[in-house]
Formats: C-alpha cells, sequence, structure tokens
C-alpha cells in the first residue's frame, strides 16, 4: 500500500469541493454521526460512512477521498439530509465530491455507462429513452391504454432543451467525458479501514 | 430552521385548487404509462382540471445526480420549465414523481437563493421569452390526495375488502425537511388513504428504506449494495403479509417491480408483492375503468389482485 504524502492533503479541499456554494454550512457538523446511522447504504457496507466523509473533506485528504471507491457508492436517498441536526445538504457535497473525483479520472465507469441516456435526453426531451426495442414496447403500452403512441413532447421543447445542453457547455462536458480514461486506484476502504485492493 | 417541518395540507395546499399543471414524469410515461394515466382520471373524478404542456422537458435532476452533466442545464431546465408553468397558465405546478418534485425543489431552492444563478439561467431562457419569477409553487399530488381525502372516501365503490397493503413512501418526498405532509421516520398518510379505501394498512420494519433508484441500480455497485439492500426491504415486506406494495414515483416503481424477478434470479426472495401507483389504487376503488390504469406494464402481475377484488383480467 502506497504511504500517504503531504501533496494528498490540501488546507482549502472544502472550498474545491463546493465550488459551486451548495454547501455552505459543512464546517458546522457537529460530527454526530445521524447521517451514518440512518444511511441505508452504510447499514450493509460500514466501510461507507458519511460522517467519515464530511472529516476528511473538512481535514483534507483529497487523496484518500477521491480516490475511494466509497464515494460512489451513495444512493442519493437524502435521509442523511433530513436527520442532520445542523442541515447540512450531504446529497448536494457528494455531487460536488463527484465531479471532482471524475475531473481526476476517478468514477469513470460508474458514470458512463450513464452518458448514452444522456445524449439520448438530449435528442428526444426525455430521460432514460430506451433503445428501439423498448420504444416499440412503450408505444404498445401507451397505445393499449388509450393514450398517444408517445409522450407529447413538442419539437420546440426539444429545441430548447437542446440549446440549453450547448449554451451551457454540457454536451461538450459529455463528450469529453466519454474519451477520458480511468486512473487506477491504488486502495479503497473497504471493511471500515483502508486496505490493499 | 426556523421552519415547520410537518404541516397540515390545508397548511400546504390552501384551498382545493379547480386546475392544476401536471409536470410529464419521463419515467411515468414511458415505463408505466398507467400512472400517469391515473393521475389524470382521478383527478378529473376528484373535480380538479388537469393541464399538461407539450413543450414542458425532462427535469433532468437523475442525470445530474448521475454526474451525467454538470449542475448548470439543469439549473436552467428548472427555470425554464417553471417560467412556462408561471407565464403560460400562472398555476402551481404538480409532480407525480418524487424524482421530478425533489429535484424541481431542490433547484428551484438552488435558483432563488443564488442570485448569480438565477441571473445565469434566465439570461439563457430569455432567449425564447421566458422568465423564472418563483411564482409557481411545486407540490406533489399526493398532498392533494390527502387533502381530497373525504371526497376520495365518498367516491369508493370498489372497497379493498380488508387487502393488505403497504407504502413505499420514497425519500425524495420525505426528506425535503421542511413543509412535508409527515414526519420522514413515521409518515402514516398513505395509510390513512388505504384505511378510507377499505385496506388495512400494514408497517413492515423497513418500510422507510430507499428504492435504491435514487441513483445507481444498475450504474454504481449494483451487485454489492443495490440488490442486497432491496433484498433486505423485500424480505421484510414479506415477513409482514403485504400483498400489495404502493409507491408515489415512478423510479421507485421500476426498482421495486421490475428489480424482484432480477433479485429472484440471484437467489434471493422469492417475491410476489405487485407494486403500484397510490393514484392507480385510488383510481381502481372509485371507478376509473381497469383497461385505462396500465396495469400490464407491471412486471409482477397485479391480476390475482384485481381478481380478489372483482376486476378479472387486468388488460
Amino acid at each position: 500500500m502506497p504511504r500517504e504524502r503531504d501533496k494528498d492533503w490540501r488546507d482549502n479541499l472544502y472550498g474545491e469541493i463546493d465550488k459551486y456554494n451548495l454547501v455552505e454550512n459543512l464546517e458546522n457538523c457537529l460530527q454526530c454521526g445521524k447521517c451514518t446511522g440512518n444511511c441505508p447504504v452504510a447499514a450493509i457496507t460500514p466501510s461507507y460512512n458519511p460522517r467519515f466523509v464530511i472529516s476528511e473533506i473538512l481535514t483534507g485528504n483529497t487523496a484518500r477521498l477521491l480516490e475511494s471507491e466509497e464515494i460512489w457508492r451513495c444512493f442519493w436517498c437524502a435521509n442523511c439530509y433530513r436527520v442532520c441536526p445542523v442541515d447540512i445538504h450531504f446529497p448536494l457535497l457528494m455531487m460536488q465530491l463527484r465531479f471532482m473525483a471524475l475531473e481526476n479520472n476517478y468514477g469513470l465507469k460508474y458514470v458512463k455507462p450513464i452518458n448514452k441516456y444522456g445524449f439520448r435526453a438530449f435528442d428526444k426531451g426525455l430521460t432514460f429513452v430506451p433503445g428501439e426495442r423498448g420504444v416499440q414496447k412503450i408505444n404498445r403500452l401507451r397505445t393499449s391504454i388509450g393514450v398517444e403512441e408517445w409522450p407529447e413532447v413538442s419539437e420546440k421543447a426539444i429545441a430548447e432543451y437542446r440549446a440549453i445542453f450547448e449554451q451551457t457547455g454540457a454536451i461538450e462536458w459529455m463528450e469529453k467525458l466519454e474519451e477520458m480514461v480511468e486512473k487506477d486506484v491504488n486502495f479503497s476502504l473497504e471493511r471500515g479501514g483502508v486496505t490493499n485492493e | 430552521m426556523n421552519k415547520p417541518l410537518v404541516i397540515s395540507p390545508k397548511e400546504r395546499i390552501g384551498e382545493i385548487p379547480e386546475k392544476i399543471f401536471l409536470f410529464r414524469s419521463c419515467t411515468g410515461s414511458m415505463e408505466y404509462p398507467g400512472t400517469e394515466s391515473a393521475v389524470k382520471e382521478v383527478l378529473k373524478k376528484l373535480g380538479v382540471e388537469v393541464i399538461m404542456d407539450a413543450d414542458q422537458t425532462c427535469c433532468s435532476g437523475y442525470i445530474l445526480t448521475c454526474s451525467g452533466f454538470p449542475p448548470e442545464p439543469a439549473l436552467a431546465v428548472t427555470a425554464r420549465n417553471l417560467a412556462l408553468v408561471e407565464q403560460r397558465y400562472g398555476l402551481d405546478t404538480y409532480m407525480f414523481c418524487n424524482g421530478c418534485f425533489g429535484y424541481n425543489t431542490e433547484l428551484a431552492h438552488i435558483l432563488n437563493h443564488n442570485p448569480e444563478y438565477k441571473k445565469m439561467s434566465n439570461q439563457l431562457i430569455s432567449q425564447w421569452g421566458y422568465e423564472y419569477k418563483n411564482e409557481t409553487r411545486i407540490i406533489h399530488v399526493q398532498e392533494l390526495y390527502y387533502l381530497l381525502i373525504d371526497k376520495i372516501k365518498e367516491l369508493v365503490i370498489h372497497p379493498l375488502n380488508g387487502l393488505r397493503v403497504a407504502s413505499h413512501y420514497g425519500c425524495h418526498y420525505l426528506s425535503q425537511l421542511y413543509g412535508v405532509l409527515d414526519d420522514g421516520d413515521l409518515p402514516t398518510f398513505h395509510e390513512e388513504i388505504y384505511e378510507a379505501l377499505g385496506g388495512v394498512p400494514v408497517f413492515f420494519k423497513e418500510r422507510r428504506m430507499c428504492c435504491g433508484a435514487s441513483v445507481g441500480r444498475g450504474f454504481t455497485h449494483r451487485e454489492s449494495v443495490v440488490q442486497p439492500h432491496l433484498a433486505r426491504k423485500l424480505d421484510s415486506a414479506k415477513e409482514e403479509g403485504v400483498e400489495l406494495m404502493t409507491t408515489v414515483c415512478p423510479g421507485c416503481n421500476v426498482a421495486l417491480d421490475r428489480e424482484q424477478k432480477n433479485l429472484m434470479d440471484r437467489g434471493f426472495g422469492p417475491y410476489n408483492i405487485p407494486v403500484i401507483d397510490l393514484a392507480q389504487l385510488i383510481g381502481l376503488c372509485i371507478g376509473v375503468p381497469v383497461e385505462k390504469l396500465g396495469f400490464n406494464a407491471n412486471t409482477i402481475p397485479v391480476d390475482d389482485i384485481l381478481n380478489r377484488l372483482g376486476f378479472g383480467k387486468g388488460e
């Protein structure tokens, strides 16, 4: 297992992660652990621990966080946020943490499979449009209950939706993601501690 | 932290609306088209006029939370959809999917509390003449059913005759923290609706557990986290003798219904718990024709339940 080095730690990691300014009260964290107690993922994977993630962000352990497999286990159910006594919006923190991991070429294997749905959403204005056979099934189901064959999304809606993707740089971002290559992870946090893969 | 956590439907919605704008859910209109149709038919029976608009697009929250694109497009799309409702109809926006509800609420909150994001989004959508002003409220249709529970009770013509029904509330409604209808730990307003319909509410141990689909079904750790987690939930439901489960989110419905078969293929189970939308259940009881409820989209067949309630085959 590689040793941790000084440069793995950053003083301003919290600021770097929260670049969209969505979780301004992270430093209020009491480390009470209600988030972890209410987390369905922590219940079956003890190595995933939201309280620990917050503590690591505040102390600035970059490598341990970004390279960790753990940050990709969260379902985003938001029950941590629901029970937090100081209202820390952990899901929005997790979202930004994942963006930062992606920028560093980690976790791409968990995001690339969703990319094709992103591109289809760009095409149709609907998320999770299936392939051709799936579409035929939807047509049959919808016809059988007496509604239009396909959800009504107008040409205008699709054109504007696409323009938003283009003008905010989302399409560029998605294309770049397709080309990025996953970096090997040195360690994971299996079973509550840092272990060698 | 100075706002009330739980409020009554009357405080939440106010007077019973004559007209609402119904937000199209991608999953609700594709995976389970019966859900969308059921919501519309039920509201029609309850005397609420429903308006939908083909110019509305996907809420774009799901792909954002799967890190499929950065927040900017999702913020602009939210501003556009909500501005469209404000400008064309001046109505409140009702969601029938916890996903759409949660993402729109969250993204609208970000827009309204970060002037730069609102400015960015409004600048972008101004090219088509939209401006988001935060005038439309984002409400879930389940809140309207609860407000209209007495009317639903009056309209019941096919009571559930003691059917053991359990609820999956879905996280993205109850996790809103402030101003929702019930407490996130022990919510009971769906159970009150079952009682109004003549059913027996079942409380099982893991009833408040997430469906696992909010992010990740099939994308992140499906085998090691999502499936064992779901099996735990379904085992617990089976133990309590749940005969039917309802959701208020087509996304949760996908996870709970479609995944039962996959779980059994992996050696969990066996399970045979039909999962339908709350609107489909209300529709069934208040006399919406069964063929309009689209139960043929379900993986775990609803036919047995329909037979027991005297509806024949659910086609």
